[in-house]
């Protein structure tokens, strides 16, 4: 719809307004004034840190910058390992939510479209119930004396419960539980576009189906694995309540320390860096998933 | 077409309407377009088209996709800018309007009905937004359903209409407003052939009975012949011909119009003699020379081309009697259309000739089969001469 | 995707490990809600007990009726920007700022919540705003605006652009096309991402502990800090209430959905024979 020079700049702007100016305020300069926070001293106040600028008798300010918090941030060994940790343990995470989730999506495009809406629904169900609650249902399942342990051994598969409760494995499993959903939704669909007529001219000329797989459709879904993996990787890495539950005293996320920095050590600027540092690893992969939000919009309006 | 004028014509919402009396063509340049030029990102869709289109007339922009036909339409509804030019209705400059101010309406492709809307209150939209009263609106719905003869589906929603339904409230729900100018972006795009060639003429007759000044785009010739007063053929954002359907038929006045058209044999030669009451053209593909019956602003040793309809050729066993207008080849292809065959000649130049042949009898083309050598044979008048 | 033979027997054996995975869980949840024993996972019989202790603690209760206030006005107002702002994205052409714009509206999507939650009260703080319910709702607005813009855009650019040209050619300026057409159209998608916005306020910890004041703990926060110090069967019992309300809400929307479809086919069947 082309706008005529009769749209008047103002009127237009007013529109615009309402969101943009919610967003920059509540969204965007937070993260400003978190950096800033993140060069302050902690103080035992209200607000428990110090200003960034005093201003002496003749009126003329002093900014204080203490980078302590960096330095500390850098050095701890803590701090860059739960960082690293983090990482790690997001993209495991994301490697096996593909895994898993790939074989879900491709099943479900390739059921008739009838069932399809229906099966697509059933795996989004679990997403509209509580988040919490369905981690809480693992440390059920996964606990020592758990679901899971009392199967095996009912089955006679062990004898001895397996330790999963409070380890990485479990913030494994919950992480790929909790957010199977945001995976499978890109791939399903971009899967359900993918021509079957390919894949048909590809068995014609003489493929065997493993091969067609890999040389045809993977590289098809290439788009929606991307989407898919940064919808879990990125939220992922900055986890709280998967690792706090899940997890165990050697789980290093950086989602954990964040909350440790903040609620149990009252460390206000700690906290900020650790924030403005997350922010900034994972300034790349948010790039990369604008990039794509932002041609998967366009196309559909072309 | 003597017919009374309806109440439409006299009882249209401003006054005057814009609408003629029905079969009559009212002033001459009542829509212009000027020097129109519309850019997009240094692509030039539309290169200075300057049209006049008469009141009442129904004119049609024919062309190829991508020859600026659509944009032309839409600079015309409002929803593009030109980059240059101005348009002007009744002597109004509406470049300036938006859509909404304009005394314009479209039909568009998709007819883009209201799908949350009935019949009936789609087609009184447009009249609710200039505040008529509720009786106005109501009389006049009721009146434009009965003139498209969907006085029955008035309450149903367009989802439960058939395509040719939808197309009949798409119409009139844009003349529910007497519009100066009615826009038609190819009106039967969505249609079935069937349905096609019924609706062309329906269409056209409802838009004469109104009055109405039209202005419609299509791709297909068959269409623009039936429909309109008046053709211009498009090519690259250029207007190449103007004129009635016959004239675009018979007079092609370049090689891009005579080809686009219909079938046409073209032969390249060049003048041999140029006389006041004569031309003969001399062509390579021709062991005898074209015999035109009248005089051209020409010269001799001028290159032209000559193009000739197949229908104006004949076909015969035994050789003709004049010593110009004729050809010797053999029948390489035969394509049998049942009222028609056409002859794909094949003459000792090379050059293929097609010759239509009107089956008046039946088994008539029995007469000539493939491989048979038979002689081509036209009139004076039969071709046109084209120099670009 | 058009059929072929239908699915390979490793494919079906997968999908239905996959709904297996996801649902095994919250069965269990459910199950273990009637267990008499306190022992969550050791069953010792059916009981209806835990219920009766959910609805008496007025802690839960409180928290609940919170959550739910909090989640309805995030709902209404994620709604209304995300519209505004869906609207801008998709049919306003280009304007200076419109690449940030669209960054704002599509980052929170994906930003840890620990982040956002951390920054936004350090936000508060700053401005010397109290903490509290007003707080928990602004900060949700925030994030929910970016799910509603993803759902009510891909429903703008789905609709056929000639509709709202129709609209305007008939005399109908931008702001009348916008609500006597777009509107209705689109109304279903903003009904979605009305319930989307809701589910995602209710089911926040993160954020709402980050902003909240003394009197304004929200569910989750109540049952984050009963769950950290071990199972609870009283637990089990507001998860089974939640998926049932969940599971009776989506069945009756995929029940209205099959009837407008039946519906629907009933029409079209009527256009054709009358054609």
């Amino acid at each position: 719809m082309k706008k005529t020079r009769r749209w008047l700049p103002g009127a237009r702007w007013l529109v615009i307004l309402p969101p943009y100016a919610w967003m920059l305020l509540f969204f965007a300069i937070p993260f400003a004034i978190a950096l800033k926070i993140s060069f302050a001293h902690s103080l035992i106040a209200m607000p428990p840190y110090s200003d960034l600028i005093t201003w002496n008798g003749t009126g003329s300010p002093t900014i204080s910058l203490n980078t302590a918090n960096y330095l500390f941030l850098l050095t701890d060994n803590l701090y860059y390992k739960s960082y690293l940790s983090s990482l790690e343990i997001a993209s495991i995470s994301t490697l096996l939510c593909l895994l898993v989730g790939y074989p879900i999506a491709y099943a479900i495009a390739r059921l008739p479209t009838s069932t399809r809406n229906i099966a697509l629904m059933l795996v989004i169900l679990p997403s509209w119930t509580s988040f919490l609650i369905r981690i809480y249902a693992w440390m059920g399942i996964l606990k020592n004396n758990g679901l899971l342990n009392n199967f095996l051994i009912w089955l006679g598969v062990i004898h001895e419960p397996l330790h999963i409760l409070h380890t990485n494995v479990a913030v494994y499993i919950g992480i790929v539980y909790a957010y199977l959903p945001f995976m499978v939704l890109p791939l399903y669909t971009n899967l359900v576009k993918l021509d079957l007529r390919y894949l048909e001219a590809a068995y014609d000329l003489g493929a065997r189906p493993w091969k067609v797989f890999l040389k045809i459709t993977l590289p098809l879904s290439r788009s929606g694995i991307i989407a898919g993996s940064m919808l879990v990787l990125i939220p992922a890495v900055g986890e709280f309540v998967i690792p706090e539950l899940l997890g165990g005293p050697d789980t290093l996320m950086i989602g954990k320390v964040l909350w440790t920095e903040f609620f149990d050590n009252r460390d206000w600027p700690v906290a900020s860096a650790v924030s403005t540092i997350m922010l900034i690893l994972l300034l790349v992969p948010i790039v990369i998933f604008h990039h794509y939000e932002s041609k998967e919009l366009e196309s559909k309006l072309t | 077409m003597a017919s009374e004028p309806t109440a439409a014509t006299s009882a249209s919402a401003n006054g005057a309407g814009g609408a003629v009396k029905a079969g009559r063509l009212g002033a001459e340049s009542y829509v212009r377009m000027e020097n129109i030029r519309k850019e997009f990102d240094g692509f030039v869709a539309v290169d200075h088209v300057t049209l006049d289109i008469r009141q009442g007339e129904i004119f049609a922009l024919l062309g190829a996709s991508g020859c600026g036909k659509s944009t032309l339409l839409r600079v015309l509804a409002g929803f593009e800018r030109p980059t240059l030019g101005k348009v002007l209705v009744d002597g109004q400059d509406l470049t300036p309007l938006p859509p909404y101010d304009r005394p314009v309406n479209m039909m568009f492709q998709s007819y883009a009905l209201f799908p949350h809307m009935t019949v009936e209150q789609n087609i009184a939209f447009g009249l609710k937004q200039d505040k008529h009263s509720k009786d106005e609106i109501s009389k006049r719905v009721a009146e434009m359903l009965g003139i498209v003869q969907m006085t029955k589906f008035a309450k149903r929603k367009p989802h439960q209409l058939s395509g040719g339904q939808q197309q009949r409230v798409a119409l009139a729900r844009s003349l529910a407003k007497s519009p100066k100018l009615l826009l038609l972006d190819e009106p039967m795009g969505a249609l079935d052939k069937k349905l096609r060639s019924q609706m062309q003429l329906e269409l056209a007759n409802i838009i004469e009975r109104l009055g109405v000044t039209c202005v419609m785009v299509t791709h297909d010739q068959e269409e623009a012949m039936t429909m309109a007063h008046r053709i211009a053929i498009m090519e690259a954002g250029r207007i190449q011909q103007i004129g009635t359907p016959d004239e675009i038929y018979e007079q092609p006045s370049n090689r891009f119009t005579a080809e686009f058209i219909g079938s046409v044999n073209l032969f390249e030669g060049s003048i041999d003699e140029d006389e006041k009451d004569f031309v003969t053209i001399r062509s390579p593909a021709l062991e005898f020379p074209i015999h035109v019956g009248h005089g051209l602003t020409g010269f001799e040793g001028q290159e032209v081309a000559f193009s000739l309809r197949p229908e104006k050729v004949a076909v015969s066993k035994e050789e003709p009697g004049d010593p110009h207008n004729k050809a010797r080849g053999i029948i390489e292809d035969v394509a049998y259309f049942g009222s028609h065959s056409v002859y794909h000649v094949r003459l000792p130049s090379g050059i293929k000739v097609m010759a239509n042949f009107v089956n008046t009898q039946r088994w008539a083309s029995e007469r000539f089969t493939w491989n048979d050598e038979v002689w081509l044979s036209w009139g004076e008048n039969a071709g046109v001469v084209l120099t670009s | 995707m058009s059929q072929r033979s239908g699915l390979s027997p490793g494919l079906k054996v997968m999908l239905a490990l996959g709904f297996a995975f996801l649902y095994l869980p919250i069965l269990s949840l459910i199950v273990y809600s009637f267990n008499e024993s306190k022992l969550v996972t050791v069953w010792s019989g059916f009981s209806f007990k835990w219920y009766g202790e959910l609805f008496d603690d007025a802690g839960i209760m409180d928290a609940a009726w919170v959550s739910i206030r909090i989640a309805f006005f995030t709902a209404c107002a994620s709604v209304v920007l995300a519209t505004v702002a869906a609207m801008v994205m998709t049919r306003f052409l280009k304007f200076r700022g419109k690449t940030l714009f669209g960054a704002l509206i599509t980052a929170p999507l994906v930003m840890p919540e620990v982040i956002t939650g951390l920054s936004i009260l350090l936000l508060f703080v700053s401005i010397g705003m109290a903490r509290g319910m007003t707080t928990i709702w602004i900060a949700h607005v925030t994030f929910c605006v970016s799910f509603v813009a993803v759902v009510v855009s891909s429903r703008l650019g789905e609709l056929d652009k000639s509709i709202e040209e129709a609209a305007m050619d008939l005399g109908a300026n931008r702001v009348k096309v916008f609500f006597l057409i777009t509107l209705p159209i689109i109304m279903p998608a903003l009904i979605s991402g009305w319930l989307l916005a809701f589910t995602l306020s209710i089911d926040d910890l993160v954020v709402a502990s980050f902003v909240s004041g003394p009197s304004s703990t929200t569910l989750p926060m109540k049952v984050f800090s009963s769950v950290r110090l071990g199972l609870s069967p009283k637990i089990n019992a507001l998860a089974t209430l939640m998926i049932l309300s969940v599971s009776i809400a989506a069945v009756f929307a995929w029940w209205l959905m099959a009837r407008d479809e039946k519906r629907r086919q009933l029409d079209m069947q009527m256009a054709l024979q009358q054609g």
